[in-house]
C-alpha cells in the first residue's frame, strides 16, 4: 500500500513538472511570422475562414464575413500585432508616448467638440468619461480604426442590451487589410459605411474587394441571430448579407490576397490625410506632398516595425522598441546619423546630409526640425485644417464643408515636453461639465444631448457642421438644466474659446480661466517642405523681426458663445516667450525719432526765418 | 556778408585781423581729426546704403528692396560689404576713445566738446533770436551747441548700433553672454537707431555743414580743415576772440576790447 501511495505520488510529482515545462516553453512562432529573409513577399494564395475558424466556400448556404483573425491568424500571431500601436490604446499598461491626435467628438447640436483618447494625454479624456462605451465609441470611429482595440471589447460592457447589439454586429477585428492589401479594390470608404450599418462584423470583408454587401446589422433587432437569421416581418428590414465574387475562388476555394512588404501610402492616406481650409480648401492638384515621398520614400521607409507592429513614430525622444533602435528613423537619424556610432549612419535612405551653413547652433537646442521644415509656411493667421479622423475624410457622406466642426489650427509653434519649440495643431475644447474643486470633468453626452437639444433648436444648426451661435442666455438655460445632472457638490459648467462658463449665485452666466479650457495641442511633423522653403532660408529675419508669424501670428480662439468669436493670440503667448520688449523698445525709438527730428526740424527752420528776415532787411533797405 | 549779426554794431565791427598761422585761413581741425571722420562718413553712409536694402527685404511694400540688393550681387554679397562698414566703424570708434584719452590734442578736442552749462543759455538765446526776440546770436565758442549735439548723437549712434550689430553678427555668442538682448530686441533697436541716425545725417547734419545758404552748395572743411576768418567770426567769435587775445600776448600786445562783440 505505501509503495502504491508513492507510486501514486510520482506520477502527480511528474505531472507537475510537465505542466509547470509546458507554460514557460516559448510559445510555438506561426508559418509567417519567420522569414528565411527573402525580400520576396510570398503568395497569399490561402483559404477565407470566419470567425468561428470555419472555412468559407462560394457554394456555403449562409455565406459569413472571413475573419482577419482566424484567416491571417492561421500563419500569423495576430494577437501580437494586436499589441502595435495603432490597436493598443485600450491597454494601459502601454505607455502613452507623445501626444498625438485625439479623437474629437464634435457635436454642433451640443455645442461641443471634446478630445478623447484612451491613451493619458494631457488635455484628453476617455471615451468611458463621455457615456461612450468600447462599442458606442466603434460606432462613432470606426470609420477610421483599423479594427482591434475597443473593436475587441465589447464583451467587457456591463450593459446588457448593449452586449446582445454587440452581438448583432459582431466584433471590429483588427483589419490586417486596412494596411495590408495592395490590392486597388480595397474600400476604406466601403469599410466605414458598414461600420456606419453597425456591420462590424462584415466591415473588412465588405472593403476587400471582392465581396458585396447588404443589410445593416443595425435595423436588425437585438435577438437577430447573425447564423440563423429569421426573415423579417418588415421587407424595408434586410439583414447583413455578404456574397463574395466567384471568380476570386480557385479550384481549391482559396483566395488570392494581393499582400505587399511595403504598405501603399494611400493605405496610410485614409486615416492620415489633412486638408488645408483656409478661405479656400487647398486642392491635391495644387499643393505638394511630403518631400520625402515626392523623393520616392513611401510612409513605411521611415514608419517601420517588426511584428509587434509598434510602428515608428520617429520623433525625437521615442523610446526603443526592441528590434528598432531610437533615433534611427527621426529627422536626425537619417540625415545626420548617430555621431557616436563605430560606423557612418548619415544619409540613409539617400537622405541629404544638411550643413545648416550660417545658422547658430542655439537654434537646434531651442527648435525641434520641423519647426523650419515642417507644415505650411507660417501665414500671419494660423489656418484652418480638416483631417482625416476628425472630418471623416474619405467617406462617402463626409460633409465637405470648410467650417466643419471640429475646427483645428496650424502651424501653432509651442514648446514640447523637450521644451523644444515644435509646429502643432492646435484646437479649443468646448463641452459640458461638472465643477468639483478644482477639476473639471465632461458630462455623459446623452445627458448633454438632452439638455443642449431643448435650448438649441435645430434652425440654429448650419449644414456645414458650424457652431450654432451660443448667446449667454441660452447658456444660462443649459446650465440650469444640468446643474441638476452633476455630482453633488458640484456645479455645471461650460467650456469653450479658452474660458470656463458658469453661473453665479445670481443666476447669470460667469466666464473664468481654468486650465480645463486651454488648447490641445499635438506636434505635427507633416507635411516636410523642400529644405529650399524652411524658415530662415532667405534670412534670419523669416522669423527674427517684428511682425514675423513666428512670434507675432495670430491664433484664431474658437469659440461657440457669441461676441467672443474673432479674438485671436500671439503666437509668442503659446510658448511664453518673453515679453514684448522690442515692442515697447519699438514705441520708444519711434517716440524718440519724432522728438528729436521735430527738434531739429524746427531750428532748421528758425535759422531760415532768421536768414530770410535778415536778406529782406538788406534788401529793401 | 551773409552770416554776419544784424544791426549798426555789425557794420562797425572792425574787419578781423588775417591768422598769423596761414596768410587767410585758421587750421580749424588736425590731420587726424579730418582722417577720422572721413573714415566715420565712409563707413557709415556704407552702412546706410546696404542696410535699408536689407531691412527692407521681403517686407510688403518695399519690392524695390531685391533690386538693390540684386546691383550688390546678391544677399551674400551685400551682408558682406554691410559687415565692411560695421569693421570700419567699429575701428575708427576705438581709435578715436584712444585719440581722445591718450593723446594731447584729442584730450583738448574731448574737453572742448564737453557739454557746459553756456551751452544751455546759447540755446536759450538762439531759440529766441530765430522767433526774433533777441537781435544778436549767441557768441560760440570751438564747438557751438549743435556741433556739440552732432558729436555726441554720434557717440551714442555708435555704442548702440555697434553693440546691436555685433549681436546680429555674432548671436550665438550673444546668446551666451548677454541673454537678455535677444537677436529681436537687438534688430529692432537696430534699425531704429539707423533710421535716426539716418535723418540725423541727412538732414541735420547735411545742412549745418553744406546745405545752409552760407555754405551751399557745401563746404570743403571736411578735407582741408580751414575755416575763414569770416566764418570764424560769424561761427565761433568766442574762439576767434580767444586765438587773437593769444597771439598779442604772445607778441606782447595788450588786448583791447572789440565794439559789437557778442556776450
Amino acid at each position: 500500500m505505501r509503495a502504491l501511495r508513492k507510486g501514486f505520488g510520482n506520477r502527480i510529482l511528474f505531472c507537475c513538472i510537465l505542466l509547470w515545462a509546458v507554460s514557460i516553453a516559448p510559445a510555438q512562432e506561426k508559418l509567417g511570422d519567420v522569414t528565411d529573409g527573402s525580400r520576396a513577399v510570398p503568395v497569399h494564395l490561402i483559404p477565407l475562414l470566419d470567425e468561428r475558424g470555419e472555412k468559407i466556400t462560394p457554394n456555403d448556404e449562409m455565406l459569413m464575413p472571413f475573419s482577419t483573425r482566424q484567416t491571417c491568424g492561421f500563419c500569423h500571431d495576430v494577437n501580437r500585432v494586436s499589441g502595435g500601436r495603432h490597436f493598443n490604446a485600450v491597454d494601459a499598461n502601454v505607455p502613452a508616448g507623445r501626444i498625438g491626435q485625439p479623437w474629437i467628438l464634435a457635436e454642433a447640436g451640443a455645442a461641443t467638440q471634446i478630445p478623447l483618447s484612451y491613451r493619458e494625454w494631457p488635455g484628453t479624456y476617455r471615451p468611458g468619461q463621455v457615456g461612450l462605451t468600447a462599442w458606442k465609441f466603434v460606432e462613432l470611429f470606426g470609420r477610421h480604426l483599423p479594427g482591434g482595440g475597443p473593436g475587441e471589447m465589447f464583451e467587457e460592457s456591463d450593459n446588457p442590451d448593449e452586449v446582445m447589439r454587440a452581438y448583432v454586429s459582431g466584433k471590429l477585428e483588427t483589419n490586417c487589410l486596412t494596411c495590408h492589401n495592395a490590392y486597388p479594390g480595397q474600400d476604406q470608404a466601403e469599410y466605414a459605411a458598414q461600420i456606419g450599418r453597425q456591420n462590424f462584423r462584415w466591415a473588412a470583408a465588405a472593403a476587400c474587394g471582392f465581396a458585396s454587401m447588404t443589410g445593416s446589422a443595425g435595423k436588425m433587432p437585438s435577438t437577430f441571430d447573425p447564423y440563423m437569421p429569421a426573415s423579417m416581418d418588415d421587407p424595408k428590414l434586410v439583414p447583413p448579407m455578404i456574397s463574395y465574387s466567384k471568380s476570386v475562388f480557385d479550384d481549391k476555394n482559396k483566395v488570392l490576397f494581393d499582400v505587399p512588404r511595403y504598405i501603399p501610402k494611400q493605405r496610410c492616406y485614409y486615416c492620415h490625410t489633412n486638408v488645408d481650409v483656409g478661405e479656400v480648401k487647398s486642392e491635391k492638384w495644387s499643393s505638394d506632398e511630403d518631400v520625402h515621398i515626392a523623393a520616392g520614400l513611401s510612409c513605411v521607409d521611415c514608419h517601420r516595425n517588426s511584428l509587434d507592429h509598434n510602428i515608428t513614430r520617429g520623433y525625437e525622444g521615442e523610446p526603443a522598441g526592441p528590434n528598432v533602435p531610437a533615433g534611427a528613423f527621426t529627422c536626425k537619424g537619417c540625415h545626420l546619423g548617430d555621431a557616436t556610432a563605430k560606423l557612418p549612419s548619415a544619409g540613409r535612405l539617400t537622405a541629404p546630409v544638411p550643413k545648416h551653413a550660417g545658422i547658430p547652433p542655439t537654434h537646434f537646442d531651442k527648435l525641434t526640425c520641423t519647426a523650419c521644415h515642417s507644415g505650411p509656411w507660417p501665414g500671419d493667421i494660423a489656418i484652418g485644417v480638416k483631417t482625416s479622423r476628425a472630418h471623416g475624410l474619405g467617406t462617402h457622406d463626409s460633409n465637405k464643408s470648410l467650417t466643419m466642426l471640429p475646427h483645428l489650427y496650424y502651424p501653432v509653434f509651442a514648446k514640447d515636453e523637450n521644451g523644444k519649440i515644435a509646429p502643432n495643431r492646435i484646437f479649443w475644447p468646448a463641452y459640458w461639465g461638472s465643477l468639483s474643486g478644482d477639476a473639471v470633468v465632461p458630462l455623459d453626452m446623452d445627458t448633454v444631448r438632452a439638455a443642449t437639444a431643448r435650448v438649441i433648436g435645430k434652425d440654429a444648426l448650419s449644414k456645414s457642421g458650424d457652431w450654432p451661435s451660443l448667446t449667454e442666455e441660452q447658456i444660462a438655460k443649459i446650465l440650469t438644466s444640468l446643474s441638476d445632472k452633476v455630482p453633488a457638490q458640484s456645479k455645471a459648467i461650460y467650456i469653450a474659446g479658452g474660458r470656463m462658463y458658469s453661473l453665479d449665485q445670481g443666476g447669470k452666466v460667469a466666464s473664468a480661466e481654468h486650465t480645463a479650457a486651454k488648447p490641445v495641442m499635438w506636434p505635427i511633423a507633416h507635411n516636410v517642405r523642400p529644405a529650399a522653403q524652411s524658415l530662415g532660408v532667405r534670412k534670419c529675419e523669416d522669423c527674427h523681426s517684428t511682425g514675423s508669424p513666428f512670434f507675432f501670428g495670430k491664433v484664431l480662439v474658437d469659440s461657440p458663445v457669441q461676441g467672443k468669436g474673432g479674438v485671436f493670440r500671439k503666437m509668442r503667448d503659446m510658448y511664453e516667450f518673453g515679453g514684448p520688449v522690442y515692442v515697447r523698445v519699438n514705441w520708444f525709438f519711434k517716440l524718440l525719432i519724432i522728438a528729436v527730428m521735430t527738434l531739429l526740424i524746427l531750428h532748421i527752420l528758425g535759422d531760415l526765418y532768421r536768414r530770410a528776415l535778415l536778406w529782406l532787411a538788406k534788401r529793401f533797405r | 556778408m551773409m552770416g554776419q549779426t544784424s544791426g549798426a554794431k555789425a557794420k562797425e565791427r572792425p574787419a578781423p585781423a588775417r591768422s598769423a598761422e596761414t596768410s587767410e585761413f585758421f587750421q580749424r581741425f588736425s590731420l587726424q581729426f579730418r582722417v577720422q571722420h572721413i573714415f566715420l562718413f565712409l563707413s557709415t553712409i556704407t552702412l546706410i546704403v546696404t542696410g535699408i536694402p536689407l531691412w527692407c527685404l521681403g517686407r510688403p511694400g518695399y519690392s524695390w528692396s531685391q533690386a538693390v540688393v540684386n546691383a550688390f550681387g546678391g544677399i551674400e554679397e551685400i551682408r558682406y560689404i554691410h559687415r565692411a562698414g560695421a569693421a570700419v566703424l567699429i575701428l575708427v570708434s576705438m581709435y578715436h576713445l584712444y585719440y581722445t584719452m591718450f593723446t594731447k590734442e584729442g584730450r583738448r578736442e574731448f574737453i572742448e566738446l564737453l557739454p557746459r552749462q553756456k551751452d544751455v543759455i546759447d540755446v536759450t538765446i538762439n531759440s529766441l533770436y530765430f522767433i526774433g526776440l533777441i537781435k544778436h546770436r549767441p557768441g560760440f565758442g570751438r564747438y557751438t551747441y549743435y556741433e556739440k549735439f552732432d558729436y555726441w548723437a554720434v557717440y551714442w549712434g555708435c555704442v548702440i548700433m555697434i553693440g546691436t550689430g555685433l549681436v546680429l553678427w555674432f548671436p550665438d555668442v550673444a546668446a551666451k553672454y548677454v541673454p537678455w538682448l535677444t537677436y529681436e530686441l537687438a534688430a529692432e533697436v537696430h534699425a531704429d537707431e539707423a533710421i535716426l541716425a539716418a535723418l540725423a545725417l541727412f538732414i541735420w547734419h547735411f545742412y549745418n555743414v553744406h546745405f545752409n545758404p552760407s555754405r551751399f552748395p557745401g563746404t570743403l572743411m571736411w578735407w582741408h580743415g580751414k575755416i575763414s576768418p569770416e566764418e570764424m567770426m560769424h561761427d565761433h567769435v568766442l574762439e576767434y576772440y580767444k586765438k587773437e587775445l593769444a597771439q598779442m600776448k604772445s607778441k606782447g600786445q595788450k588786448a583791447e576790447p572789440q565794439d559789437g562783440a557778442a556776450v
